[in-house]
């Protein structure tokens, strides 16, 4: 058997390589900011008394612009990650996806009604007009996601694969859905609806990341103290039941937790696809399946691959950017394959 | 004999001092994000203002030289800044709006105009850039000139329905010729055609697809289209291959096809535009073309 | 201790189970045996609590099972599943750890535990390898260790549910995992075990339940339950019974 990599080492390599990504996230951008400034300007904007009158473009740069984009780059690519975990463990199958639920589907139809329809909420008081999209993306996701639990839901019994089969039936429904509205929209709004399902941490600000945050922070505060439970529901429903786990309750918060996470995180960045698939996979050949282990390297490794994809996204073509769901599947696809061929033979 | 020089010195330096001053207040880097805009832009002279353009700006030619800054409502607020301008300008196509609010948040001005298919929105945007560049007479005179190109257009479309009906028109806008989109209402491309004196035979709002059924039962005198990926004759095999159905309508038959440069229907009225309206009405009034040409 | 009264189970419009009695008392094996579709799966499933009886009712250690919390209820009722999925590659000694979930024992005495578990299922020489890597059989010594593990040492009032533990196994691992389970009750378990082969039934079980259509045929010790007449009766096999020459106990020959 091949050999595992002890988990103390992985969290620790994890963990200085987030340290690495998020300075490398602070440091780099299409404006360049000199070493020294950069430093300082963090400085300051800790509160420490550094002198630097000259540092306002630096600072603001910083302050107003990296940092929040960081920030979101970290909590989408946890709480994705983490949603994967979830998702894998609910279906059994380390290839399940956070998408199979229905989440992102209602998702991205709520932010098709949003973009496309937006003339439509014409009486909406202004304070909420520019969190629209995100809202509507949010409650799409979390609304079709009760559905798809309500659907496999049987004698107070919640059936996995019916569940499965609702989510892609419901999967297709929203992309019917996304098609309807696509032709409904006029080409500005079409290349927007586009530009929204390639996902983007691009424009983030401290108001629209609160949410999220505190959202991936319960995230990552709750998975973790179901680990175990989560191992025992791996060997099946019933054996983890035997094994005194209240399964129904678990698997509750399993699709809770995801449509929660998944919804905020595509509410406040677009569509970003293959992080909740690839990272728990590539976490569990590095260290094997046990939850205690997957859950916090998952949540590291999916802000750590997050923070580069978006470096990529805003450098390779700056001062344009690219949209970083193209990022993370050109990232993650060709490992994924390598990953299957190395794991057949 | 020492006066002269002093004075003159006195003068050149108040001169340079001056412009200079004058050129504190008017924004000197540009970066533009709209199409017709940066068009506007460059003919008002202002081109060696502009260090960076959208996607959308593909004209004049020598502004595919510089920096893409991307999409216009996909702008990245750290790209834009990289470039260091004082003032971006583009119209109210651009976002996001959390980008816009950070760019203007580090110190660079940010100007919107109209993208309306209208003619007051023209003098309205070309008085607004012509304050920014310090070029107002030119701009005023550039307003004018467009808005008499434009009424003096009409004015001969109306001479030329006395001698023939106003020909009923289809715009398809294709790429190499598949699946056309036909312009509806409320399009740039239902403007342009009303402009140049057709009846646009397409009802429906905005760009959709039609069955070639559709197509060929609308039956238009005149077909205009427009496509992304190849050139006029080209682009006109590739229509008529994919569509066979529009080979049995009258404009086929009689030969009556024109081909329009797509850029001419993205982002409001642009400089180009009256000897693009010319062509178009010479081929609807055949019998005015000559007039049309001139 | 688990006991059932007057249980009887319906699935559609057919009973599955009618009117059966059982009381699996502290040190016995308790065999169920049956023909295919005479109810021993829905038995177990219903000693387990994962199907609700439709009259009758369940008892661990004289209190309703449905009023057991999972965790208390996991430390002295354990299941071994006939099948069991598991597509993750878990090292073998961490699937049986998880049998020790219900307990908070501590690491070191879980690690003696797995080790006592996997010698006893004859597993020990697995660890270390991934699950997945693992036979059939050996996938299902690796689950009998894990319930061993979650009820370790086998104490008065731990109960354990096994459906066909020996199906996928050879001959001596047959013999491996029940003189196992024996030596479990010996200490103070009670067993119930679904088996389909005779002869393992009437050696290592002290009673059998012969179950037909659902009823109960016969309750009672091997030599009183298998019979040729009992055997012809259930499953339309005619049969010579003989004592076993060294132990005594009913050996069946297939006539």
């Amino acid at each position: 058997m091949k050999q595992r990599v002890q988990p103390r080492t992985l969290i620790v390599c994890l963990s200085l390589l987030c340290l690495l990504a998020v300075w490398l996230s602070l440091a780099l951008g299409p404006v360049s900011l000199p070493l020294f400034d950069t430093l300082r300007a963090g400085l300051r904007l800790l509160g420490l008394p550094v002198a630097g009158d000259d540092l306002q473009q630096a600072e603001m740069i910083l302050g107003q612009i990296r940092l929040p984009r960081t920030l979101l780059g970290l909590a989408v690519g946890a709480v994705l990650a983490l949603s994967g975990v979830a998702m894998q463990g609910l279906f059994r199958n380390p290839l399940a996806d956070p998408g199979l639920v229905g989440v992102a589907a209602g998702a991205a139809m709520g932010a098709a009604v949003a973009i496309v329809g937006g003339s439509w909420f014409g009486g909406m008081p202004d304070v909420l007009a520019p969190y629209l999209l995100s809202l509507c993306a949010f409650i799409g996701g979390l609304g079709v996601t009760a559905l798809v639990y309500r659907l496999g839901r049987r004698d107070g019994q919640t059936n996995v694969a019916t569940m499965l089969l609702a989510g892609v039936a419901m999967t297709a429904l929203g992309g019917a859905a996304v098609g309807l509205f696509s032709y409904l929209a006029d080409d500005a709004t079409l290349r927007t609806l586009t530009f929204w399902n390639l996902g983007s941490l691009n424009g983030a600000s401290y108001e629209r990341l609160w949410p999220l945050l505190m959202v991936a922070g319960g995230v990552a505060l709750w998975l973790p103290r179901r680990a175990r439970a989560l191992n025992a529901l791996l060997l099946g429903e019933s054996e983890a039941r035997h094994l005194g786990i209240e399964v129904e309750r678990l698997k509750r918060e399993l699709v809770f937790c995801t449509a929660l996470g998944v919804g905020a995180a595509v509410a406040a960045a677009g569509l970003i696809g293959f992080i909740g698939l690839v990272v728990p996979h590539l976490v569990r050949l590095l260290a094997g399946p046990d939850h205690r282990v997957v859950l916090p390297a998952s949540l590291l490794a999916g802000g750590v691959l997050m923070l580069f994809a978006d470096l990529v996204a805003r450098l390779v073509l700056a001062p344009a950017e690219l949209p970083i769901g193209i990022v993370t599947a050109l990232i993650g696809a060709p490992f994924f394959l390598v990953l299957l061929i190395r794991g057949r033979s | 004999m020492m006066r002269r020089p002093v004075a003159l010195i006195a003068l050149c330096a108040g001169l340079v001092l001056s412009t200079q001053a004058l050129a504190a207040e008017l924004p000197q880097r540009w970066v533009s994000a709209g199409g017709a805009l940066s068009e506007w832009v460059s003919a008002l002279g202002g081109e060696a203002h502009l260090v960076g353009v959208d996607t959308t700006s593909q004209h004049p030619e020598s502004l595919k030289a510089l920096p893409s800054v991307g999409y216009q409502r996909q702008l990245s607020a750290e790209g834009v800044l990289s470039l260091r301008p004082d003032v971006l300008v583009g119209t109210e196509e651009m976002g996001p709006p959390p980008v816009l609010a950070q760019i203007r948040k580090a110190g660079v001005r940010v100007e919107l105009f109209s993208s309306k298919a209208e003619l007051d929105a023209v003098d309205e945007n070309l008085r607004h850039l012509g304050q920014l560049l310090g070029a107002e007479q030119q701009a005023t005179a550039l307003a004018t000139g467009y808005r008499q190109q434009l009424d003096g257009l009409q004015a001969e479309v109306k001479q030329a329905q006395v001698g023939q009906k106003a020909p009923g028109v289809l715009l398809l806008v294709g790429h190499a010729g598949a699946k056309p989109l036909i312009a509806g209402q409320g399009t740039a491309g239902d403007w342009l055609l009303r402009q140049a004196g057709a009846r646009n035979l397409a009802e429906h709002q905005g760009y959709k697809n039609f069955s070639s059924e559709a197509l060929a039962a609308l039956d238009p005198d005149v077909v205009v289209f427009s496509d992304r990926a190849l050139a006029d004759e080209q682009a006109l095999q590739a229509l008529l291959k994919e569509n066979p159905a529009l080979a049995a309508s009258r404009a086929v038959r009689e030969q009556r096809l024109v081909s329009l440069d797509p850029t001419l229907l993205v982002g409001g009225l642009g400089p180009r535009l009256p000897a693009s309206l010319r062509t178009l009405a010479g081929a609807f009034y055949p019998a005015a073309k000559a007039s049309f040409a001139q | 201790m688990l006991q059932v009264e007057g249980l009887h189970l319906r699935r559609g419009s057919n009973e599955v189970l009618h009117d059966i009695h059982l009381q699996l008392t502290p040190g016995q094996v308790v065999g169920v045996l049956g023909p295919n579709g005479a109810g021993k799966s829905s038995l177990l499933g219903v000693l387990c609590g994962e199907l609700a009886p439709g009259q009758g009712r369940v008892t661990l250690q004289g209190r309703p099972l449905t009023d057991w919390a999972g965790q208390a209820r996991a430390q002295r009722l354990a299941v071994l599943p006939q099948v069991s999925s598991l597509g993750f590659s878990f090292r073998v000694e961490e699937v049986v750890a998880m049998g020790r979930m219900p307990h908070g024992s501590g690491q070191l005495r879980d690690a003696e535990i797995v080790e006592a578990a996997l010698r006893a299922a004859d597993a020990w020489h697995l660890l270390g390898r991934s699950y997945l890597a693992l036979s059939g059989g050996e996938r299902q010594r690796v689950h009998l260790a894990r319930v061993l593990a979650q009820l370790w040492p086998g104490e008065q009032g731990t109960t354990l549910l096994l459906d066909e533990p020996t199906s996928m196994l050879d001959p001596l691992h047959q013999h491996t995992t029940l003189q196992a389970v024996r030596r479990f009750a010996d200490r103070g378990a009670a067993v119930l075990v679904i088996l389909h082969d005779l002869n393992l039934a009437a050696r290592y079980c002290d009673r059998i339940l012969l179950l037909e259509q659902g009823r109960c045929h016969a309750l009672a010790s091997p030599q009183e339950v298998l019979t040729p007449g009992a055997l012809k009766a259930v499953f339309g096999i005619d049969v010579l019974v003989q004592a076993h020459p060294e132990r005594g106990h009913p050996l069946i020959i297939t006539r």
